[in-house]
């Protein structure tokens, strides 16, 4: 049961890990235009 | 050598081809709007550039029709010397433009997608909020997700023994979790609830505000004192909280840019007379006292008087009459009408932003901020935090008395926890982004949730006939086949509005055009030429009558007309299914307005009523104690679209109607309106059943919480529920609409 001990935090950090990608997918614009992207590929 | 209806579209065209991008013309399914000119004020736009000298902004581009129009502008505006990047979107019509102030000017691009037939405005800042409010939202529910699973081990560990190394773990753990949530995620309702104090008001953020910061500290303290948090309910309440008003906020915007589209503008270009001749020039290089031609089928660029020539002038888009008005020297025309028939000369005396269409936009511009209303939640919120807080003090003083301040402490603090009201402040926001998005789907978009929340007592519905009930466009109503076809032949080289609507007609009849030849137009007579070797002569008759004459003087008739759209009649049959009064206002003569009333099976019918009367007699009727919906389009209605108590304009119509409509049916048809009735009536009904629902759960917690009966646990499980409630409730909206509407 000790491993939970350090594996919580690890866990945790690497959660943490996806919320910083998550961070700069929104300031990069990723989710401002979710209607136009799919469609757009059919166009060019 | 090609030819254009109008220097506008060669323009255009020119444009297109010498950035190569003639694949266009190949790839269009619709055709692009006429060229306009551009508003004034893109100079004054500030530029913000970063270190790299780009700088950038985001546009919202009017007029978008298909999928090539988006591939014209976009390549258009990369192919523009100084434009770094640039897209636009199909599905919202937005542009993000980085381009470099040093080789071009924002007024410079913002023409050149002028040029082409689309309106370009600037966008606001709220896709910003909307970035803000999603990281917000993805970090609350990060902490939460995580702060859940250890409270649950937690919650496990009260009955079964744990080790003590696990609980520190877990409890410091979540109180690391929850503080981004309570300092950063949080902080809109704190500022909300700041904002509202200094104003002098509690709106519902301040009673959530409380809620936060109690939950807050009591976790702090508790995590130092080795005792039970409900860190897992505040993580929980405030992701569901920022998840409600961020899809308030989205569903608010979607409605407000596509009702803003669409505002009046005249044409790019007129014909000058100058001493030797005639030159075309762009529109805003007239000047009042300069003569510009103008010929039949083009619109006037310029208010003026009419010097020499006659003709007749459709002025619909100003007064709202369909029938054409006869023009003689000396009668005065306004720019953005349209020049049946005859050619005039005509000397300016407005241009630009003076002209009457220009100040009747702008001034429906500045009506347009109606401002927000306080909700029905807004309304409760001070008496809900009054009685939070005297239940919480008059908890604390009781228990004090009975069993001591150590007692006292966590069962006021239980008190506060409870009474956070997530589920009555999610109540709205979520059954009204139901209700917007049900109405949405069947074509008619409200600005926000009151428009569409109004519509709940509305008692009586007022119609503009042309262009709402009515296609608003000359149409044909009545010919044969044989005589349409030798009509449409001669009349498809023509660019005059009866022209178009014999060849749109004989398009939609599937019938082959001939080629004609040895045409003639005379304008003002008619047309003449030859189909298939033998000569016809075409002519206007009598009233809204095209008579088609072969070689032995044999007649038939075309009969035109401004007709009642396909689908009227049964929107109407329904509208007075849902018990409404219904009435006909129009701007034409009696005769007209009594045979489409008949068609559509309305019996109160206003002729002869000018726009300032329509606002008068909506007045009126509001004045009887009536609630009124106002439907209209053109730019005529605007002051009885801001009178009603909600104004619904058609987005078919070119009009800047739309700014000052609470509403717009995005479908050229009525069928919109008794489905957003519809919507309103059920979203209503979701939403006071949601605050029932959750006041009476906030008065049981609170009850149990004052007697003591709830700690961490209990909180955790009945928070989320009460939630759950209000978006089970607010989901059936959509369900419910969908069983009456088939």
């Amino acid at each position: 049961m000790n491993a939970v001990l350090f594996l919580l935090p690890i866990a945790v950090f690497l959660g943490a890990i996806f919320v910083v990608l998550f961070v700069l997918a929104v300031r990069s614009g990723q989710f401002d235009d979710l209607d136009d992207p799919p469609e757009r590929i059919l166009h060019d | 050598m090609d030819v254009y209806c109008c220097t506008g579209c060669e323009l255009a065209a020119a444009l297109i081809r010498g950035a190569g991008l003639q694949k266009y013309y190949e790839e269009r399914s619709k055709f692009a709007p006429r060229s306009r000119s551009l508003d004034d004020g893109w100079d004054a736009v500030p530029v913000v550039s970063d270190q790299s000298g780009v700088a950038a902004t985001k546009l919202m581009i009017d007029g978008l029709r298909c999928a090539s129009c988006v591939w014209v502008t976009e390549h258009l505006l990369q192919s523009t010397p100084g434009v770094v990047a640039a897209t636009v979107s199909y599905a919202t019509g937005r542009c993000s433009l980085r381009w470099d102030p040093q080789r071009t000017r924002l007024a410079e691009i913002a023409g050149r997608i002028a040029t082409l037939g689309y309106r370009p405005r600037l966008l606001g800042e709220e896709a910003q909020l909307d970035r803000d409010l999603l990281l917000r939202l993805g970090v609350a529910a990060f902490a939460a997700a995580n702060i859940m699973m250890m409270s649950a081990a937690l919650y496990a560990g009260w009955w079964s023994s744990m080790d003590p190394r696990f609980v520190v773990l877990f409890q410091w753990g979540s109180l690391v979790l929850a503080t981004p949530v309570a300092l950063w995620c949080a902080a809109p309702f704190y500022a909300g609830a700041m904002t509202g104090l200094r104003n002098g008001v509690l709106h519902m953020d301040a009673p959530i505000a409380i809620g936060v910061v109690v939950l807050y500290a009591q976790g702090f303290a508790a995590t130092i004192a080795n005792g039970h948090a409900y860190l897992d309910s505040l993580a929980m309440l405030v992701a569901l909280l920022l998840a409600g008003r961020m899809l308030e906020s989205r569903g608010r915007r979607r409605a407000a840019e596509a009702a803003l589209s669409l505002a009046a503008s005249v044409p790019t270009s007129a014909r000058r007379a100058t001493a030797d001749g005639v030159e075309t020039v762009r529109a805003d290089a007239l000047h009042p006292g300069d003569i510009i031609d103008v010929g039949a089928g083009e619109e006037l660029a310029a208010d003026g008087m009419v010097s020499a020539g006659s003709g007749r002038v459709r002025m619909a888009l100003i007064t709202g009459e369909s029938e054409p008005v006869e023009l003689g020297p000396g009668a005065e025309v306004v720019a953005g009408s349209v020049l049946l028939d005859g050619a005039v000369a005509v000397t300016v005396s407005a241009v630009g932003r003076d002209t009457v269409l220009q100040q009747m936009a702008e001034q429906l511009r500045s009506a347009a901020d109606r401002g927000a209303r306080p909700t029905s939640a807004d309304r409760i919120a001070p008496w809900f935090t009054a009685g939070t807080l005297l239940v919480a003090a008059a908890t604390f003083t009781t228990w004090v008395v009975i069993a001591g301040l150590g007692a006292a402490i966590p069962k006021a603090v239980a008190v506060l926890v409870v009474a956070c009201p997530c589920a009555l402040a999610l109540s709205r926001p979520l059954a009204a982004a139901a209700g917007l998005g049900a109405a949405a789907r069947r074509g008619l978009l409200f600005r926000s949730a009151d428009g569409l929340l109004d519509l709940v007592d509305v008692d009586t519905v007022a119609l503009d006939k042309t262009g709402t009930v009515t296609k608003g466009a000359l149409t044909v109503l009545q010919a044969e086949d044989e005589t349409l076809r030798v009509a449409a032949g001669l009349e498809r080289y023509s660019n005059h509005p009866i022209a178009r609507a014999i060849v749109d007609e004989a398009g939609r009849r599937g019938i082959p055009l001939p080629r004609g030849t040895d045409v003639v137009e005379t304008p003002g007579v008619g047309i003449s030429g030859r189909v298939a070797g033998k000569l016809w002569r075409l002519h206007a008759g009598e009233a809204s009558q095209v008579l088609v004459l072969d070689e032995h003087g044999r007649t038939a008739v075309i009969l035109l007309g401004d007709a009642v759209r396909p689908d009227s009649a049964r929107a109407i049959a329904q509208l007075k299914q849902l018990g409404l009064e219904i009435a006909l206002l129009t701007g034409d003569h009696e005769g007209v307005a009594r045979r489409i009333g008949w068609e559509i099976g309305v019996k109160a019918v206003v002729p002869r009523i000018d726009p300032s009367a329509k606002a008068e007699w909506v007045r009126a009727k509001q004045s009887e104690g009536h609630r009124v919906l106002f439907g209209g389009d053109g730019i005529n209605d605007g002051p009885a679209l801001a009178q009603a108590d909600v104004g619904v304009a058609m987005g078919s119509g070119a009009a800047s109607s739309v700014l000052v409509a609470d509403g717009v049916i995005s479908a050229a048809s009525l069928n919109p309106l008794p489905t957003g009735f519809v919507a309103a009536r059920a979203c209503t009904r979701a939403i006071r059943l949601n605050q029932m629902r959750s006041i009476a759960y906030n008065v049981l917690a609170v009850s149990a919480a004052a007697i003591g009966f709830v700690n961490p646990l209990v909180a955790a499980v009945l928070m989320p529920l009460s939630s759950a409630m209000v978006i089970w409730g607010s989901a059936r909206v959509e369900a419910v609409v969908r069983r009456q509407i088939q």
